[in-house]
């Protein structure tokens, strides 16, 4: 298709490398609860993931697999539970076993090492492309503004984005500004990556493009957690399928096990859908 | 006069009112002086605090919200002349006798009149409260996924407004702080009550000298109008700079708009 970026097979080489998370175990959460009032969105959610895994979150909407993942970088507070990201404690200290929200510079230091893409790309309207990318590690980081630039450069390149570097994102298609996110969460050479949805809002010739950059990361050894119906993107990467219902991890696999037997009735329903 | 002179011709007397306008009197120059500098000062000082009331009104912290709401409150529901005469005469009652407006007041080199000084501050503190709305309003309408973004790379609350949430909000924020600056210019004429040189109270002066009311009169609203029309202009040109990268095309421009003009992006604009 002409619409797919000449992508560089080395996206990570753009920022010195794959991103190392300095433990084992990137993420630990464990019995995680969260009301939105009454409503009780996650009931128990618990996980592990690995440094350079792949771990693919299937459900229904409202199932809470946005909400979990938007709970690992502090987006949506917590009321139970604990989520270690990095084997810190994220958003939170713990006071005589109680949870106490951490203070706002913390939990903003936490977050650098978290990358997000979001289904809206919510890229910055007032900037250009690298405008974007070079943002955070220059005001966050305190990264020299032509270092920043020399590596926005480089991370635009290998998504297939150098001519665009002076384009704002309203001069961009979809596929695009995803991309040009991607880049920009890179950039703070995050220790884990996680994509809510990140081609829900993508003409359909467009998705493709976007699961490439992302299927080339997971090949480099990016420690991803990806929320999407994309089932081709997760039998070719994913590492582990995770399926949420009601709040809850109600099966847990590799993808082949998805795609060949699904064991709870749920699953099977949803897959039957979306396959 | 008689009164049937009244009836049976106008009285304008035109090389008056042409020298008024048009050969001002170092009275008049300097009352257009202390209209401009206090429209600009006391519209940057309200732009400065309404915005401090907005974030305050938005805070987390109730005790913050209270202030904020309490200010907006009061200053919106009083009026302006009312707040002027408390800042300015009664003041002094309430500090036991510290006059904070004395005659004179210094700022190193610069030295102002008490009265003026006290005009600005009313002015200030009341356009802050009209500014705290339209603020507000500009943050409210920008993508809370900007802010979601913002903090997912590691950006704090202050980063987050400063470089992300406010440089967009300006773009809704811009039209009415114009229509605010206009008012401003105009509504300094108030300062004249508490005895402020400004224009008007130049025209007034030029009045009881010489009774040559409507021309004075008229002669000082063309003034205003001629800020205002400035004015009008230059507010084009910003909210056209501020389009820049939000749309596909360039917004027109004020006298483009009048006028009918269209300009085009030099480069074509979008890009897909």
């Amino acid at each position: 298709m002409s619409s797919q970026p000449r992508l560089s097979h080395d996206i990570l080489g753009a920022i010195g490398g794959v991103p190392r998370p300095p433990t084992d175990v990137v993420v630990e959460a464990t019995d995680v609860h969260k009301w939105f009032g009454r409503l009780h969105v996650l009931k128990g959610v618990s996980m592990t993931v690995r440094r350079q895994e792949v771990v693919v979150i299937i459900g229904a909407s409202g199932s809470g697999k946005t909400t979990f993942i938007r709970c690992i970088n502090h987006l949506e507070k917590i009321q139970q539970g604990r989520i270690f990201v990095n084997g810190h404690l994220i958003g939170y200290r713990e006071v005589d076993g109680r949870l106490v929200e951490d203070r706002e510079q913390n939990i903003a230091r936490q977050r650098q090492e978290i990358g997000m893409v979001f289904q809206r790309f919510n890229l910055f309207p007032h900037m250009t492309a690298l405008g974007n990318i070079i943002e955070a590690p220059i005001r966050v980081r305190g990264v020299p503004e032509a270092e920043a630039i020399e590596t926005g450069r480089a991370l635009l390149a290998r998504v297939g984005l150098s001519a665009k570097e002076n384009a704002y994102p309203a001069q961009l298609s979809g596929g695009q500004q995803q991309r040009v996110a991607i880049a920009r969460a890179l950039a703070m050479k995050p220790a884990l990556m996680l994509f809510d949805e990140p081609t829900s809002a993508l003409d359909p010739e467009m998705i493709g493009e976007v699961l490439e950059v992302m299927k080339e990361l997971a090949r480099e050894g990016m420690t991803m957690i990806v929320v999407t119906h994309e089932m081709g993107f997760a039998r070719e990467v994913a590492d582990r399928v995770v399926m949420m219902d009601d709040g809850q991890i109600i099966e847990e696999g590799t993808p082949e096990h998805f795609f060949t037997s699904p064991t709870h009735e749920r699953t099977k329903a949803f897959l039957s859908k979306i396959l | 006069m008689q009164p049937d002179a009244l009836v049976a011709a106008i009285q304008f007397d035109p090389d008056f009112f042409l020298k008024f306008v048009f050969q001002p009197s170092p009275a008049l120059i300097g009352g257009l002086a202390i209209t401009i500098y206090a429209s600009v000062i006391a519209q940057a000082a309200g732009v400065v605090l309404g915005t401090l009331s907005a974030l305050a009104g938005m805070a987390r912290n109730p005790l913050l919200r209270a202030i904020s709401g309490v200010y907006v409150w009061f200053f919106r529901g009083t009026p302006l002349l009312v707040q002027m005469f408390i800042v300015y005469f009664g003041t002094p009652y309430l500090l036991g006798g510290i006059d904070l407006f004395p005659r004179d007041v210094i700022f190193g080199v610069v030295s102002l009149r008490g009265a003026v000084l006290a005009g600005i501050v009313a002015l200030s503190i009341n356009e802050g409260a009209y500014m705290s709305e339209i603020v507000r309003a500009g943050i409210m309408s920008v993508d809370p996924g900007q802010t979601e973004a913002a903090k997912s790379l590691g950006m704090t609350y202050r980063l987050t407004m400063s470089r992300i949430v406010l440089p967009q909000a300006l773009r809704v924020i811009v039209p009415p702080l114009g229509n605010e600056f206009n008012n401003m210019l105009k509504t300094t004429s108030l300062m004249s009550i508490i005895a402020v040189e400004e224009m008007f109270r130049v025209a007034q002066a030029a009045n009881s000298a010489t009774f040559k009311t409507f021309e004075a009169y008229f002669g000082v609203a063309l003034y205003y109008l001629a800020l205002t029309t400035i004015w009008s202009t230059i507010q084009g040109r910003i909210e056209r700079r501020l389009g820049a990268g939000t749309s596909r095309s360039e917004q027109p421009g004020l006298w483009s708009r009048m006028l009918g003009l269209s300009r085009l992006r030099p480069d074509g604009g979008g890009a897909r």
